[in-house]
């Protein structure tokens, strides 16, 4: 019975590092993955009209957005590209009307140390729900989504509207096609995957419900989940004592990510920190650290 | 027609249960399996997640082990995809199983023993996982390889 | 996994449940130190019920042989379970320990 045993390193797709996508390379090789900065340092309308893979065209449509043009009827722009040559980002936000407080959607792209892709910032709203300023201090100074420092009067205020920490707004429905639509875009650029690492703990769940899978921080996932059962070290930190913990808060995503964001853990000396997620292109890891979860 | 399942748990030794359990579930009634071959599988399978478990994950906050499982008629392909330091075969010498307890090494087993339990095994490290694929054939004839 | 000891004529036996992998092998490892700093150096490890043993486990029981031969006893298995016979003859272990298929042939080898 013949049976073999081997064992490779895949030879990095190094792209030489010319900067540049020209014909010949495009020729060369169809599976050679892209950088961002290689993208950025096309021409301009070539850049453009790759970045507009990035939208499933329904999400821009549904606002009356032209997907081609990227105006509102009215021919005003509506969505913006941040992509400048030489730099490893894209930025690409979108909104409904000229005010940018009716923004939609934000998204951004940067390659990494390995020749990946990093997804910096998602962000889908819901343009007409109300906004909390959780993203600002009282005396208007930036939060960084309550990480740096926090608002805790906009916070309580958003918690009770039903919104997750880091949330200025509710949510937008349609994270499934975005998803799928990044999938997409990134498997034309040439790549396999795709790392990000979640700001709260709602949101590496909705990334699991994604098809995400955990570089670091499964087990920190399996941990919380333990212990937010009744009589686990989290549970018995839910002392009704705040509005940020309380006992019924064990019981949803959302409730367990505010007690998080209200620093619960370090009870076991642990921070939210660390956690790093992957997408497979195309697949879906089927991770479910909370089962059954009500959101 | 292959059937496919998949299981994603995090890595770390209890979940190595979990990883025998499902190929048990979904290995038990095919056809061509029995006692012994099941035993191979959940061995190697126990064994490659154990490596990921001890050495991939190493000194870091442990991530997910990805195990999929095509099964055909004939045979059963197993993947398993981790996110940590991928392996080096330097590290993992075979071990002399004819050697005198005082000579045997405290360690080394593990790659043995799935290479002994499974027909083929292919593994590949890259930026974006390492993945393990192992192969064990079911048909009387072991797929008519000789 | 459980164990569970017990003292007959010139041996202790250590009877092992459940599975014996890399998360339970050290509590079996800690059983047979346990046992041979108490002086019971002449132990029978009975696998019997044992549903599954990887290479961990054997790992444990080589180090068990080790130490009992070191304090001058010995380690001796009982096996029936036909893939932990196949874990002991993939790894040599016969060349090394004694293994019987009843608790009585190891029990009586140790006179």
């Amino acid at each position: 019975m013949k049976r073999f045993f081997r064992i490779r390193r895949e030879p990095e797709k190094v792209v030489p590092d010319l900067g540049v996508i020209s014909i010949s390379l495009l020729e060369r090789d169809a599976t050679l993955p892209f950088t961002i900065r290689q993208l950025n340092n096309l021409p301009e309308n070539v850049k453009r009209r790759v970045y507009r893979g990035i939208f499933p065209p329904t999400l821009l449509t549904r606002f009356g957005i032209d997907p081609i043009q990227w105006t509102s009827a009215n021919k005003e722009a509506m969505v913006f590209l941040k992509a400048e040559p030489n730099s490893e980002k894209v930025l690409i936000t979108a909104q409904t009307s000229p005010d940018p407080s009716t923004e939609f959607f934000a998204l951004e792209l940067a390659d990494n140390s390995l020749n990946g892709i990093e997804l910096n910032l998602i962000v889908l709203n819901d343009p007409t729900a109300q906004r909390f300023s959780i993203d600002q201090t009282e005396d208007g100074k930036p939060t960084m989504f309550g990480t740096l420092k926090r608002n805790l009067q906009a916070e309580e205020r958003a918690l009770g509207a039903g919104l997750a920490p880091g949330q200025v707004r509710a949510g937008l429905r349609g994270s499934r096609l975005v998803f799928e639509q990044i999938d997409t875009f990134l498997s034309i650029l040439g790549h396999r995957a795709y790392f990000l690492e979640p700001l709260t703990y709602a949101s590496a769940w909705v990334f699991e419900r994604r098809g995400f899978a955990y570089v670091r921080g499964h087990k920190l996932m399996d941990d919380i989940h333990r212990e937010f059962q009744p009589g686990g070290a989290l549970y018995s930190c839910l002392d009704d004592e705040s509005t940020f913990r309380r006992q019924t808060q064990a019981n949803t995503v959302r409730g367990r990510a505010w007690a998080i964001h209200d620093g619960i853990l370090e009870t076991f000396g642990a921070r939210w920190d660390n956690i790093r997620m992957v997408k497979q292109i195309g697949r879906h890891a089927g991770v479910e650290t909370f089962p059954g979860a009500i959101y | 027609m292959a059937s496919r399942y998949r299981i994603t748990r995090a890595a770390y030794l209890a979940s190595l249960n979990d990883f025998r359990e499902f190929i048990k579930e979904h290995c038990a009634n095919m056809p061509g399996m029995n006692t012994e071959k099941l035993y191979d599988v959940q061995l190697a399978v126990d064994e490659a997640c154990t490596n990921i478990i001890s050495h991939g994950y190493a000194g870091l906050d442990p991530g997910s082990i990805i195990l999929d499982l095509e099964v055909a008629y004939d045979k059963l392909i197993v993947s398993l995809t981790d996110f940590g330091h991928s392996f080096e075969p330097s590290s993992a010498p075979i071990p002399d199983v004819e050697a005198p307890i005082e000579e045997r090494e405290q360690g080394g087993f593990g790659l043995f023993f799935i290479q002994q339990s499974m027909d083929e095994m292919d593994y590949q490290a890259t930026e974006d996982g390492n993945k393990m694929i192992l192969i064990k054939y079911l048909s009387k004839t072991d797929g008519g390889r000789q | 996994m459980k164990t569970e000891m017990q003292h007959e004529n010139n041996s202790t036996i250590v009877s092992v449940s459940g599975n014996v992998d890399a998360l339970t092998a050290p509590d079996l490892a800690n059983a047979i130190v346990d046992q041979i700093s108490q002086g019971h150096v002449n132990l029978v490890v009975n696998l019997i019920a044992v549903e599954f043993m990887s290479s961990a486990g054997l790992r444990t029981l080589l180090g068990g042989v080790k130490a009992a031969r070191s304090h001058g006893g010995d380690l001796r298995l009982i096996s029936t379970n036909p893939g932990i016979d196949k874990v002991l003859k993939m790894s040599g272990f016969h060349n090394i320990a004694k293994v019987f298929s009843s608790q009585d042939e190891a029990v009586a080898s140790f006179g």
